[in-house]
């Protein structure tokens, strides 16, 4: 699953890790941003798609949001974990747009 | 006085070296190597804003050459050993900036590189990089430690820029190989067109 977003060490932009570790299979990746008709750059290692902001997605998982706003970091998190069918983090629990918590939960 | 060339990454060390070069009387213009997408706007305003430092300190003009160099790394990452793409990038950095020296008849090249601060800063790697060029590489940081630099980037005004926020090279391999040697850099760059990829980035610098 995915951590939530934190700056990454510059402080330009905001980056999302999987944790424990799991690689993101990058042709598939590509498939889908093709199929969703996003436009990326594909430095075969690495892709990076236009959404909202950039987005650098890295062979390791690692997603690199390059804007310091972290409205706009979370909308295109949001919209990529849909569009790659990335894991959510346990933080997605509690946020009130992903649905009604769960009363017995605590 | 002779004429350079001067690379500026946007970083702490660049202005610093260019300082030195502008006090000793040398004429300099900038080549910055624009390395979107692989690093976001801020590089580029902070090399303008450090250019903006040093003219107004140096009463120079001290043009601005901006070089694409994201499509070059995508070529490298696609068809290279990604642990030497460090080496490579600087490679390619090097010839663009010896073509624009050539053009604007400068006679030397100038880098804010400073021994074993990053993996294309060690002997090795800066041997290989600079193999690529044919006209000299002034380093006026070459033994300076890094306190020392911020310590001269704080006194004329460069730090302050420098260290604004802003997104790190995302070309940079997981592991850089911190040892390289010729034989393996000249095979590796018989996989690209060399001088296509240069004659395409220098046709599209413009400048600032």
């Amino acid at each position: 699953m995915y951590r939530t977003l934190h700056l990454c060490s510059n402080r330009g932009g905001f980056e999302a890790v999987p944790d424990p570790p799991r690689p993101l299979d990058l042709p598939e990746a590509r498939r889908r941003l093709t199929a969703a008709d996003v436009e990326f750059v594909d430095a075969r290692v690495m892709l990076i798609a236009t959404l909202e902001v950039e987005v650098t997605i890295g062979q390791s998982g690692r997603l690199l949001f390059k804007t310091p706003d972290l409205a706009l970091a979370e909308r295109s998190f949001a919209r990529l974990r849909g569009l790659l069918d990335l894991p959510a983090s346990p933080e997605d629990a509690r946020l009130p747009s992903e649905g009604v918590p769960d009363p017995g939960r605590r | 006085m002779a004429r350079g060339v001067m690379l500026m990454s946007g970083g702490i060390d660049s202005p610093v070296a260019l300082h030195y070069l502008l006090r000793q009387g040398h004429d300099l213009l900038a080549v910055h190597m624009d390395n979107r997408p692989f690093t976001d706007d801020t590089p580029l305003e902070k090399v303008v804003d450090h250019l903006t430092v040093l003219r107004e300190r140096y009463h120079q003009p001290i043009p601005l050459y901006v070089v694409p160099h994201g499509s070059t790394q995508v070529t490298l990452m696609r068809n290279t050993e990604r642990h030497v793409g460090c080496v490579l990038c600087r490679r390619f950095m090097w010839r663009s900036a010896e073509r624009i020296a050539e053009r604007e008849n400068g006679t030397f090249l100038a880098t804010g590189e400073a021994l074993g601060q990053v993996a294309s800063q060690t002997l090795s790697n800066m041997r290989q990089a600079t193999a690529s060029v044919r006209l000299p590489i002034v380093r006026p940081l070459i033994g300076f430690d890094k306190h020392e630099i911020e310590r001269v980037a704080k006194e004329i005004g460069t730090y302050g820029i420098s260290t604004r926020p802003g997104v790190c090279c995302q070309a940079v391999p997981d592991r850089p190989a911190t040892r390289s040697n010729l034989l393996q850099i000249l095979r590796e760059e018989e996989k690209v067109d060399v001088d296509g990829i240069i004659d395409d980035c220098v046709r599209r610098a413009v400048q600032l």
